[in-house]
């Protein structure tokens, strides 16, 4: 193959270069992971008419489909109109005539305006799982809309519990729906189950008080699980009607750094979690100076300082009453190579707006 | 309306300790219990639990309560002057009509020992109350024995066979009660002979399997369980096997009745 | 005799009946289910007709009422227990024919076994005044039609709430009928479920050898792996009677407390311990065949007229590990069966 192709714009259309010259793969979002049954057809007759005949599940949920040829991408993009505007127009209200809050033109037939912001992964959520206090999709599709369409860089993950089967401590924003939890003392018999199970697969902060038989608890090191709402064969212990989520941030793979995130917040509202992602554009900007680079959220984390990232993220934010905040973040990364960080000054970066 | 559950306030007249975990209480009570009925035993605080009548006389009655855990604190406060509650007694007792003129053998494991311990006075005591008496009886080391005078007593007055499990101890004998029931010559006794076995479960399950082996008969074999109880009164269902209820339908039972209640 | 009342008249009659009786009966706890999103239905005390779950049958029985979860039975100092005084008021108790059914199984244990009358059981019915809830159709758990628990006539009124909101009422009890006075006299007669999708066949356990062959048998092995012993269904049941005393001392001042009863089950570990430390029943299919023959046999076996099971389903429904009683049932019959052909084989 000879052609001349600018890989990174290709790149921005959510089109991935392959090792084969000229042949590339699709990276369709689906926010949340959970898209109506119906597209899967779309991602048949996208694979047998332009790509290889296979498709693979992303590792960020999206749907990848391989082997399209870089002449075939103005039909793909054509194809994928549906897709979009079902997907993430109507699905996620998203503005797609703005990135990053700036209005931007968007031709529908000119497939994905940018790939930034990386699909918003879920697990299941409490739309199936016994486990799930939280519905992890409805909440990606109303977030999906605060980060896309963007240049910014930002990988979230949504779990339904503090199990953290999706991992929101491997990514930059982590969110895990939780529940307060309620105690009837009345309608408890003192079995003990919950305190077993808490301790068994949980934070231990329940215990079976011999002297009045009933449950003593440390509210403070309650993760939210709801585990012993399950355990209760009274309901004894019942979830308070709002949802609560941890916010967890920075944590990352990579060849670097790797390392689990660190609490931001913990309690915060649906509302509270919305108006502080609201932040991240301008956050990422301030960060960037204005100009988005291939880096993602954690590493703006990193150069900005957890203080200054605090300070922006809850910038207008009205904060829920239960909701605490991280004071400081004590990170922990993995350091492949010894005092990897210690370098000359010279070869630092600077966040902020940098003079001309 | 009458509430059975009310717990009546009894004046403490003497506290003696039995062993080195066993405290026995006398208090003022004009109840009337058979031997081998219980009582429901309130210590405030702690909480309500059967107790076998340990004695009784006129105007008074003796428990003999272990004291771990929890309890000992509570029991080392009480004198002479404070009170206990009591309710009761429940249950059906020893069938002494049925006992009474017969050879009399008791086997007993550790505290066992309280709800036989007035049909062993009335043994050693009533002139003609039974034909003969032999009593086995076992402890599980020296600090577990318990009645200790009444031992001694009885020792005088009829057949005894005194062990510890595992322990040596002058005048006595090393091993389990089962070891010793064989000394009991069943089939000399002819049909005329009442067995009374009370203790721990499994040390009624074996001892009783050891007296079949030696030739006693189902018939004349009488137990007594212990079950926990929260009501005494047939309520509360804990001490409830298939049909039966040791609260009401026992303590004590005939064994052919006792070996088909399975829990 | 019977009435007709819309909506807005029932409602005026609800507040009026409201200010002689206590109303208890099913209500929506939004969310507060074992999983989320998921609601619990059980009893409380019902502020307005609305309130009132009519079309789905509750999670918790209505035995809840009458002898709740945990109740004071005395107050106590260094020198007296006193009895707690309870509820004085009468009370309108919402319930459906098993739940009523239930409750003539209850006084059997509670206001006869062994010839006594517990005090706090007995004060509590006898202000209670049932009104039955008219079931509109069964759910898949309920099989009160092969208990033979499907029917009743013990209720002091009969409720049916139709599609168009209109409610009406066939009054029995003297003392309510005052509050009908201006009411349109109706045709209503209270109709029963006749059939439910789920039937049971009962064991016949016809001696004491058939049942100890039967407490032996391999079938309770089963529960043994898949019932994890948490006591849902016996909670959840309308019969069972169970409980547990206990004397808490208060907080601030140790010399002074109450003596409480909680529930209990048998299938929570712990049930039969003794002072000593002895336990029966340790696995849970020991306990699973303790319930189920307490249930199709035991209870019978002693009182006679019928079966210690109302077939409310509550048990099914509730179960966490989706055991049914209907599935050990048929489990049982089938051993009891088994166990009577080889018995019948070794005679010949």
């Amino acid at each position: 193959m000879n052609r001349d192709i600018n890989i990174k714009k290709t790149r921005l259309n959510c089109f991935r270069q392959s090792k084969v010259p000229g042949v590339f793969m699709l990276q369709m979002r689906v926010p949340g992971g959970m898209v109506d049954a119906k597209y899967l057809e779309m991602i048949e007759h996208i694979s047998k008419t332009w790509g290889d005949g296979n498709f693979h599940f992303g590792t960020r949920q999206t749907f990848d489909i391989c082997g399209i040829k870089y002449d075939s991408i103005p039909q793909v993009n054509e194809y994928i109109e549906d897709y979009i505007c079902g997907v993430d127009a109507e699905l996620c209200n998203v503005d797609m005539n703005k990135i990053a809050g700036e209005p931007r033109e968007w031709d529908p037939k000119s497939g994905y305006p940018t790939i930034g912001a990386r699909n918003i992964t879920a697990c299941i959520g409490n739309y199936h799982c016994i486990c799930g206090n939280i519905n992890t999709f409805e909440l990606a599709r109303k977030i999906e809309n605060l980060i896309f369409p963007s240049h910014y860089h930002i990988k979230i993950n949504i779990v339904g519990c503090p199990n953290d089967c999706n991992k929101a401590h491997l990514c930059d924003f982590g969110i895990i729906g939780c529940a307060k939890i309620e105690y009837h003392p009345e309608r408890c018999v003192g079995c003990g189950l919950c305190a077993k199970k808490c301790e068994h697969g949980a934070t231990r902060v329940l215990s079976l008080n011999p002297k009045t038989g009933k449950i003593d608890k440390d509210p403070c090191c309650c993760v939210g699980c709801a585990e012993c709402v399950k355990a209760c064969p009274t309901s004894a212990w019942t979830r308070e009607p709002t949802d609560f989520y941890k916010v967890i941030i920075g944590g990352r793979t990579g060849r670097q750094t790797p390392r689990l995130g660190k609490m931001f917040l913990n309690w915060a509202t649906e509302e509270t979690v919305l108006s502080v992602l609201a932040n991240w554009q301008k956050f990422s900007a301030w960060v960037m100076d204005y100009k988005p680079e291939y880096l993602h959220g954690g590493h703006l984390i990193d150069r900005a300082g957890y203080k200054k990232f605090k300070e922006i993220m809850l910038d207008g934010v009205t904060l829920n009453p239960e909701c605490l905040v991280a004071e400081d973040v004590f990170w922990a990364e993995t350091e492949y190579r010894s005092n990897y960080n210690v370098k000359p000054l010279e070869t630092h970066h600077a966040a902020g707006p940098q003079k001309a | 309306m009458n509430n059975p559950l009310q717990p009546q306030a009894c004046e403490i007249i003497s506290v003696k300790k039995q062993g080195g975990h066993e405290f026995t209480f006398r208090v003022k009570s004009d109840a009337k219990p058979l031997p081998g009925q219980f009582m429901q035993l309130s210590l405030p605080k702690i909480g309500e639990c059967p107790i076998s009548v340990s004695g009784y006389g006129e105007g008074w009655l003796e428990f003999t309560i272990r004291s771990v855990g929890e309890v000992t604190n509570i029991i080392f406060e009480k004198q002479p002057g404070d009170l206990l509650f009591l309710r009761g007694p429940y249950g059906k007792g020893w069938p002494i009509e049925g006992i009474k003129g017969k050879n009399v053998v008791v086997v007993s494991g550790g505290t066992g020992l309280a709800p036989v311990r007035e049909l062993l006075n009335m043994c050693a005591d009533e002139q003609g109350f039974s034909k003969s008496t032999t009593l086995i009886c076992g402890f599980k080391d020296e600090t577990g024995i318990v009645f200790s005078d009444d031992l001694d007593r009885w020792k005088t007055k009829f057949r005894t066979i005194y062990a510890l499990d595992k322990d040596e101890k002058s005048g006595w004998r090393v091993g389990m009660v089962t070891k010793f029931i064989k000394e009991v010559d069943f089939k000399g006794l002819g049909d005329d002979y009442a067995l009374i076995v009370v203790g721990p479960p499994i040390m009624m399950k074996y001892a009783c399997q050891e007296a079949l082996a030696c030739g006693a008969k189902e018939e004349n074999m009488w137990l007594s369980f212990e079950r926990k109880m929260s009501c005494a009164i047939g309520k509360c269902g804990h001490c409830r096997i298939d049909e039966t209820y040791v609260c009401l339908d026992g303590p004590v039972f005939p064994y052919k009745v006792a070996k088909n209640l399975v829990d | 005799m019977s009435y007709v009342l819309s909506s807005e008249r029932a409602d005026a009659l609800f507040s009026e009946l409201k200010k002689q009786y206590r109303i208890f009966a099913p209500k929506r706890f939004k969310a507060q289910g074992r999983y989320s999103d998921t609601d619990i239905i059980r009893y409380a005390e019902a502020a307005s007709l609305e309130e009132i779950v009519f079309d789905e049958k509750s999670d918790y029985p209505a035995k809840e009422v009458i002898s709740p979860i945990q109740q004071a039975l005395f107050f106590f100092t260094e020198d007296e227990y006193r009895a707690s005084k309870g509820n004085t008021r009468p009370i309108l108790l919402f319930a459906r024919p098993c739940d009523i059914n239930s409750q003539h199984i209850q006084a059997k244990i509670y206001a006869g076994n062994g010839g006594y009358v517990d005090m706090y059981y007995e004060r509590m019915r006898e202000t209670v005044k049932f009104v039955l809830m008219e079931c509109p159709s069964s759910d898949d758990t309920c099989f009160c039609v092969s208990m033979g628990t499907n029917k009743t006539d013990d209720y002091a009124m009969a409720i049916r709430v139709d599609n168009d909101g209109s409610v009406k009422f066939k009054v029995c009890d003297e003392a309510l009928k005052p509050f009908f006075s201006q009411s349109t006299v109706a045709e209503y007669e209270p109709k029963f479920v006749k059939e439910n999708e789920t039937k049971v066949t009962l064991p016949d356990i016809p001696n004491k050898e058939v049942l100890g062959k039967l407490k032996e048998h391999p079938m309770w092995k089963e529960y043994n792996g898949r019932c994890i012993s948490c006591g849902a269904c016996t909670i959840a049941c309308s019969t069972c009677t169970c409980f547990t005393t206990k004397d808490i001392a208060y907080g601030d001042n140790p010399e002074v407390g109450e003596r409480r009863r909680v529930t209990s089950s048998c299938q929570i570990d712990g049930f039969s311990t003794v002072a000593g430390g002895a336990s029966y029943r340790n696995t849970a299919g020991d306990r699973m065949r303790f319930k189920m023959l307490h249930k199709f046999h035991d209870y019978k076996a002693r009182f006679g007229d019928s079966h210690m099971c109302v077939g409310c389903g509550r048990c099914i429904h509730r179960c966490p590990e989706f055991i049914t009683i209907t599935n050990a049932l048929n489990k049982m019959c089938n051993a009891v069966e088994e166990i009577k052909a080889e018995k019948g084989g070794a005679e010949k």
